[in-house]
This record gives structure tokens, C-alpha cells and sequence, in this order.
């Protein structure tokens, strides 16, 4: 299954579903990542982590190991 | 007695997601009339004030940005607790204006809705309309209002748009009862919420209130945090048992927070699909071209870089002038005050102790306003964020987060607020951890004992044209906090305060024009609050320092040098005892005197010219002192009567040394004999292998409450019963030039580095160590924090100085 940390910049996605930690689900789809939103990943860290993501018209950013908890399919 | 006003008051929460403009239109409603608020146990910051709406006034409390009510925390629940009016000197709000981005408006209404579930009554506040337009975003006000029950009312504060429409509206909702808001959960979940609803309300009379419904769907959907751990307390196993068999039933197969935010989103999803209408539009927004450069690989990095060396390099050159303004007004200040006074303890305290001691910390003013200005313009600009983007990789791995960065940033203004801001770190031990590393963050009250020893005893070196050696000597200062920082951190990570996961979700906000009145705001209350330290525990140490200092006062010494005095008296002619150049000035030995004041003048001017190259210097002082060579021999060559002065002067400058040097070691030895003087021998053997002496180990044990004091302490120490001349010479030749008792001179470049260190690492500061007792929540780590840091400063102090001794410095 893809993964939010697997879709290279520039790429969007939708959101199917969030595994992991309690607390950190919660915090993930507090800021709008549920299942059906769409995401762009707009670039990477200069150290290559975190990434940033736009979701729900705002800049979002996280860890890959954040993003790993987010599974996705491709959106065009 | 009521903690309420009047009962005709009204007060308003202001609630709303970081960086929607919250707080400016807080500013705006309020203008100057706010005071920051002390929620008990807790580290959040609130602002209160008055705001006048028509005819009558109203408390407004701007409670902390947040994105949602999810409370896993003390801090995280204040905003609940606010609401429902349970903070003790808190009024309870009558009304909430909840501040929505319109730029933003699907995750804005997220906290939004849960708000709308206390039913209170409530108006939006629509900011950044200009902002969404700009995106192709436009919002049907009246669609929107229509869809979640409660006016919306778009507003420009900057340009004072909306505003008074704002408190017209505001003012009608209040006299109406608010409606909760009902959103379409799932049964089961309704039914988890009911359920335990009743369960805690059972347990109302020893929990001391009546919780509220949207209080059980916290607990529900939290699972954990502060309210729960209330209720464990009071409710027992029974409860705990009871709880997890709801919670149980009532998620099915996904999580409850899961469920949560479905419904929530999914409610916010068909109100926006009337009220929102989005046009596509071609191209990148200004934010996303900014952010192509400044989160850019290369060149952001550059930049963040350049960004850090400019604060560094400008705090130190720009603040100067400003500085030496202060530094001349308190001079004459003292002289002035002085001047007035009769001899004795009194003038002493007052010249030497209390203005001394208050101009040698106000001094540093400059330099905490440019540092808070650099502060306040990217926090303002929003390039905070893109630093905790850009940092997280790299604070990761020492267990931190990007967010620790914001507050490890502040720390280097001051380890009050970065103590307090790492709040916004979600994960408990990861806060810990910054919170225990941000003392090591060299925070500007340690800028003044950096600044002063390194003029005094860094020489003035550039490299490359740019790169001035006393800059280089402060960033290092500034590096050394840091470098014992990491190990620390990786210790503490890998040991005690090891954890699992550390969510780093981070919004970056769009880049935003810095505003000049919050920016000004900023300044205001950050040189307030160290104007009120340096007018308070600052001047109250001084005075103390100042006291134990100079008495006890020994009769028997000052008999002692009075018999020195009269008997060097008795050496020279009375004319030259009595002569004093400020009242005579036609005397034979007066000219003589002012010729001799006037090529000094001169020489100081030269030396004061910072263009001309060490060759150039030494040429015209040689030749102005060659011209008062020929001036005095002409002058002698005048009279017998006039070479007699020559000689006068000569002899006068001979009694002025010894009177000077009688009275320095009266003061010496006063000081010696003093309360400070004694604590100050007594742990001599202990600070000697740092390079001390008893009086700079006296000064570093004054200054444990406030760093910065030693500053003032130094002061008082080495001009504590001066003559004239010296209290006029700035403190930093009169370190350059204090002795040891064998003639040798205090500080060398080893002590100066020595000193600097440990201030360094030291945690000198009791103001830091309470927020962090308030902070923790414990006595542990304000307590760990002291004896590891200090012990740490030490160890550190004692290697610099042995190994700058060995290398020759």
C-alpha cells in the first residue's frame, strides 16, 4: 500500500486512511488529512525531512514518519 | 465580594487557529487597556482587557491560538476551562468571537464547530478576506452565517475595516441566548457521549462542578489528558473500568477521532459548498514564490544562515551609539546627584549603588530591543515556521523537534519565554527536553558580560575586511551554550525521557508584511519587563550588594589611612597640596596644569579616532606631546617663579598619585573587611583554579539571582569609595586595570574567557528556574537544572582558563 512518504513533489494524492499512534492520528486528522482529502506534496526539507504538503488550501508540514501513518492512492 | 466587575459587564473570549489575526484584533478592540493573565498551573498566556462597545464596556479575554479543543494537556484545556468560566479570577465569557481565516476556512472552522457545541453566544470574525481573494476564494458572508447559525462578520484590522460592525453585532448576540450547535455524529458515538456525560456528572459533587457535555465528548474522543486524569482521581478503578467500556462501544471499527473529525469536516464540507466559491487560478501565490527560495536547499539555507549572522553581528555593532548615550547619562546622573550629597554612606549608596548599579544594566537596553526586534519581525513575516521546517531534521536528531527550535531561538533573548513557548511541543518529553536545554541558549542578560569583557580584553582585529575578532569571540560565546546543549539533550533522549513518537505537524502560515504596531508591541513589553528586572530584583540586588559591601564599616581603617594621609601631606609644600585645578585656574601651576590637560584631551581625541592605523596614532601623539615639551620649556624659560611651577606640577602629580594610591587601598581594604569581602575569601581556594580572585568570586555568587547583576556588582566592587577621576572612567578600563595584590594585573584574556564561559553555562537566573518549576509542574527539574548546569560551568571555566594559561593567553 502507498504511503504519504512515498509520493514524490509536485505529486497529489487522496487520503484513504491513517494507522499509528492514538495521539497522533488524532492530530493528523484534526488538521484535515481524513480519508478523501486531496494532497499535493509541494517540496522537502533542505535536509530531505520534513516534507510540506498542501491540504484544504493551506501548507502543511510534517515528518516522513508522519506521513508514513497516512495511506493514499494517487489522485490526478 | 464578586471576582465579576458589575453584573452589567460583559465578557468576551476571543477564540481562533494561530496566525488568523487573533490577537491584532484583540489589540484593536482593546488598544492599550490589556494585562497579560496568570492562569493558575498553567504556562499559557492570556491577554485581558477593556474594550468600549456603544455605550457600555466589555472584559475581553484573547485566549491562545489553537486548532482544536483536544486536550492532552493542562495547557491544551485552558481554552475549555475558559469557557465554561472555571478559572479562578477569570470572568465567566458571556460571549466568544470566534476568528476564522478566510483564506483557510475548512480547517478554521474545525475548532469552529466544537466551539459552537458550548453554546454560548457567539459571532465569526472573518479575517484575511483579502488574502482568499487573492487565491480565488470568495465567501458568501450571509451563506455562511446562515449555515452555522451565529452572525459572520468580515473584518480588516489593519485597515480598521468591520470593526465597529464587529461590536455592533457582538453587542446584539449578547442580549440573545446563544445556540448550540448540533452536529450529526453517528448514534453510537451520540450514545458514548450521553452515556459518559451522566457517568461524570455523577461524579459532579467531588469533582466541584457540573462537567458540560462537550466536556464528556472531549474525554470520549481524547481518551487521556488532564480531565480525565481528574476524574480517575475522584471516580477511582470504577470509573477508569466503566470509561473504557464505553469508549469501546462506542467506536465501531474506526477510531474515535477518526469519527470525530469525519463529522466535522464532513458538516464544514456541505456548509462551504454554498458558501465557498473557488476559482482555479494559473500561477504560484506570493507565499508559494517566497517559500520556492526560503525553504529552497540552497538557498534557504543560505539564507536562514545569513539571517542568524546578521542578528549576531548587528546587536553588536548597532547598539553603540545607544549604549554610550545611556552609559554618559547616568555618568552625569551620579556627578549631578553627587555633587548635591555630603560625604558618606548615603552618597555612596546612592551614586555608587543604586544609579550605578541601575544605568550598568539599562545599558544593555539596546542591545535586548534589536534582538527582539529580529525576534518579532520573522515571528511576524511568518518565517518562524519556515526555521522549524528547516531545522527539524537537524533537531531531530539530537530528539528534539522543529518546534523546540522556535523556543531554543528565543532563548537566546531570554529563557523565560523560550521555557514557556515550548508548550506548542505536543510530546511531553520532547518539552522536557527543551525546556531543560533552553537556560544553555546564551540569553541577552548574558550579552552584558560578554560584551564588557570583551572590550575590555579582546583587542580589535578584522579578517577579510568584515569579520571583526570581538564579533567572532560573541558568536563563539553563543556557540558554547549550544555545543554542551547537544550531549545533553541526546543524554536526556536516550536515558529518562526517552518516547516513542513526536507528531511535528506544522502549519506554515502565508508570509504576511510584518505590522510595525505589533512589532512595536513586542518591543514595548520585552523592554518593560527588563526595564521593571532592572528596577526591581536588579536594583534590590545592587543595593544588597552594594550594603554588604561597604559595611561593616572599621573606624580603625580609616584611622589608619587618615595618619597616611596627614603624613603625606606633610611631605609637600601646602601649595601643592592645596592646589585644586577645577577652583584655580589663573595660578602660575594652574596654566601649567591646563597645558598639560589640554595635550591629554587631545591624545584621548586621537586615540578615540578609529581611521587612523596604529603608525599614524603613535606619530600625532609623539608630536602633541612634543609640542607641550616646547610649550613648557618656553613657558619656563619665563621667570624663576615660572619654572617654580614646573616644578610644583611635578611634585603635585607626585602627591595626587600617592593620595590616590593611600585612598585605593583604603577602599581595598574596606572592601576586604566587608560581609561580601569575607564570602568572597572564604570560597577564594575554591575559584582560584578558574583564574578568580575573591572579588570576582563575589561577584558571580551576587549574581545567582540575575545574571546581568554582575555587571552592576563589578561595578559597585571596583568603584566602591574611588575618588573623582576614577568613578568617571567607564567600568571597563577600570577592570582592564585592576591588580592583584602582587601588582600583576586581575584579568587577563584566560580569566576574561574563563568568566565568559561560565556565565555561559551557568544557570544564574531564579526568574528561569521558577517558570521552570511552574513549566514542570515539579521542583525536579529546576533543582537538576541548577546543580547540572552549574556544576557543568565550572568543570568548563576551570579547563578554558587552564588551557588559554597553558597557551599563553
Amino acid at each position: 500500500m502507498q504511503t504519504l512518504d512515498q509520493i514524490p513533489v509536485g505529486a497529489k494524492a487522496r487520503v484513504l486512511d491513517i494507522s499509528g499512534d492514538e495521539t497522533l492520528q488524532q492530530r493528523i486528522v484534526e488538521m484535515g488529512l481524513i480519508p478523501g482529502a486531496e494532497i499535493t506534496v509541494v517540496r522537502e526539507a533542505p535536509l530531505g525531512d520534513p516534507i510540506e504538503i498542501k491540504v484544504l488550501g493551506y501548507s502543511l508540514s510534517l515528518r516522513r514518519a508522519e506521513a508514513r501513518c497516512v495511506s493514499v492512492e494517487d489522485a490526478a | 465580594m464578586s471576582e465579576h466587575p458589575r453584573a452589567d459587564r460583559h465578557t468576551v473570549a476571543l477564540l481562533g487557529n494561530p496566525n488568523t489575526g487573533k490577537s491584532s484584533l484583540f489589540s484593536a478592540l482593546t488598544g492599550t487597556r490589556q494585562k497579560i493573565a496568570n492562569f493558575p498551573g498553567v504556562t499559557v498566556e492570556a491577554k485581558i482587557g477593556t474594550a468600549r462597545f456603544e455605550n457600555s464596556e466589555v472584559t475581553m479575554i484573547d485566549l491562545p491560538g489553537t486548532y482544536s479543543l483536544a486536550a492532552r494537556s493542562p495547557d491544551e484545556r485552558v481554552a475549555t476551562e475558559a469557557l465554561l468560566g472555571r478559572i479562578t479570577g477569570t470572568p465567566k465569557p458571556d460571549g466568544v468571537i470566534i476568528v476564522i481565516d478566510a483564506s483557510s476556512l475548512d480547517r478554521n472552522l474545525y475548532l469552529g464547530t466544537q466551539i459552537l457545541e458550548f453554546g454560548l453566544p457567539a459571532v465569526v470574525a472573518l479575517t484575511m478576506m483579502d488574502v482568499a481573494e487573492s487565491r480565488g476564494i470568495s465567501v458568501d458572508v450571509e451563506k455562511l452565517s446562515e449555515a452555522l447559525g451565529v452572525p459572520v462578520v468580515p473584518i480588516n484590522t489593519p485597515k480598521g475595516l468591520g470593526l465597529d460592525d464587529l461590536k455592533k453585532t457582538l453587542h446584539r448576540t449578547l442580549h440573545h441566548p446563544g445556540k448550540k450547535l448540533e452536529l450529526d455524529f453517528p448514534e453510537d458515538f451520540k450514545r458514548g457521549v450521553d452515556t459518559l456525560h451522566e457517568l461524570v456528572c455523577d461524579l459532579g459533587v467531588k469533582l466541584g462542578y457540573k462537567p458540560a457535555r462537550p466536556e464528556a465528548l472531549r474525554l470520549l474522543v481524547d481518551g487521556s489528558g488532564p480531565f480525565f486524569e481528574e476524574c480517575e482521581e475522584v471516580g477511582g478503578q470504577d470509573f477508569v473500568d466503566n470509561f473504557h467500556a464505553i469508549r469501546d462501544k462506542a467506536a465501531a471499527s474506526r477510531s474515535l477521532s477518526m469519527v470525530e473529525a469525519q463529522t466535522r469536516y464532513g458538516a464544514i464540507g456541505n456548509w462551504i459548498s454554498t458558501a465557498k466559491q473557488t476559482e482555479a487560478r494559473e500561477g504560484r501565490t506570493k507565499t508559494d514564490i517566497v517559500d520556492g527560495i526560503l525553504t529552497h536547499r540552497v538557498w534557504g539555507s543560505l539564507v536562514f544562515i545569513l539571517a542568524m549572522g546578521l542578528i549576531f553581528q548587528s546587536i553588536y555593532a548597532w547598539s553603540g551609539p545607544l549604549m554610550d548615550v545611556i552609559d554618559e547619562s547616568f555618568g552625569s546622573l551620579g556627578d549631578w546627584i553627587g555633587g548635591m550629597m555630603g560625604e558618606g554612606a548615603l552618597k555612596s549608596l546612592v551614586v555608587n549603588g543604586v544609579i550605578a548599579g541601575v544605568g550598568g544594566v539599562l545599558i544593555f537596553l539596546p542591545q535586548i530591543l534589536i534582538l527582539f526586534l529580529f525576534i518579532a519581525v520573522l515571528e511576524d513575516l511568518g518565517y518562524m515556521a519556515r526555521a522549524a521546517f528547516l531545522m527539524d531534521r537537524l533537531m531531530s536528531r539530537f530528539g528534539l523537534s522543529g518546534k523546540s527550535f522556535i523556543p531554543m531561538l528565543s532563548g537566546f533573548a531570554c529563557a523565560i519565554p523560550a521555557v514557556m513557548g515550548a508548550r506548542v511541543i505536543e510530546d511531553r518529553n520532547t518539552r522536557l527536553t527543551t525546556i531543560f536545554l533552553a537556560p544553555f541558549m546564551s540569553c541577552s542578560a548574558r550579552l552584558p558580560v560578554y560584551v564588557l569583557f570583551i572590550a575590555a580584553f579582546v583587542p580589535e582585529q578584522e579578517y577579510f575586511g568584515f569579520l571583526e575578532l570581538q564579533g567572532l569571540v560573541l558568536f563563539a560565546m553563543y556557540c558554547v551554550g549550544v555545543i554542551f546543549a547537544i550531549p545533553t539533550a541526546l543524554v536526556l533522549k536516550k536515558g529518562i525521557l526517552k518516547s516513542k513518537v513526536t507528531p511535528f505537524l506544522l502549519e506554515l502560515p502565508s508570509y504576511k508584511t510584518p505590522r510595525p504596531k505589533a512589532v512595536a508591541r513586542v518591543l514595548w513589553d520585552r523592554g518593560g519587563s527588563f526595564v521593571k528586572r532592572a528596577g526591581t530584583i536588579i536594583l534590590a540586588v545592587t543595593v544588597l550588594v552594594w550594603a554588604a559591601g561597604y559595611f561593616p564599616r572599621s573606624s580603625e581603617i580609616d584611622e589608619k589611612y587618615d595618619d597616611q594621609l596627614t603624613s603625606t601631606q606633610g611631605f609637600f609644600p601646602d601649595s601643592v597640596v592645596e592646589f585644586d585645578p577645577e577652583k584655580d585656574t589663573d595660578s602660575l601651576l594652574a596654566q601649567v596644569s591646563a597645558m598639560h590637560t589640554k595635550t591629554n584631551a587631545t591624545v584621548a581625541e586621537l586615540e578615540e579616532d578609529e581611521e587612523l592605523t596604529t603608525e599614524q596614532l603613535e606619530a600625532a601623539v609623539e608630536k602633541a606631546e612634543q609640542s607641550l615639551h616646547q610649550e613648557l620649556k618656553a613657558f619656563g624659560r619665563q621667570s624663576p617663579k615660572h619654572r617654580l611651577a614646573l616644578v610644583e606640577y611635578a611634585e603635585w602629580v607626585e602627591y595626587q598619585k600617592e593620595v590616590g594610591g593611600i585612598e585605593n587601598e583604603r577602599a581595598g581594604e574596606h572592601l576586604e573587611n566587608s560581609y561580601l569581602g569575607r564570602v568572597g575569601h572564604f570560597i577564594e581556594p575554591a575559584v582560584e583554579p578558574l583564574g578568580w580572585d575573591w572579588r570576582i568570586g563575589m561577584a558571580a555568587i551576587a549574581s545567582f539571582p540575575a545574571r546581568e547583576v554582575i555587571v552592576a556588582t563589578l561595578g559597585t566592587i571596583f568603584n566602591l569609595g574611588a575618588d573623582e577621576d576614577e568613578e568617571s572612567d567607564t567600568l571597563r578600563q577600570v577592570i582592564q586595570e585592576a591588580k592583584r595584590p602582587d601588582g600583576t594585573r586581575l584579568f587577563t584574556l584566560a580569566t576574561a574567557l574563563s568568566i565568559m564561559v561560565f556565565f555561559a553555562l551557568c544557570a544564574q537566573c531564579a526568574a528561569t528556574l521558577a517558570v521552570m518549576r511552574r513549566e514542570t509542574n515539579s521542583w525536579k527539574w529546576p533543582i537538576a537544572s541548577f546543580l547540572y548546569m552549574t556544576g557543568l560551568a565550572y568543570v568548563v571555566a576551570f579547563a578554558t582558563y587552564q588551557i588559554a594559561t597553558a597557551l599563553g593567553a
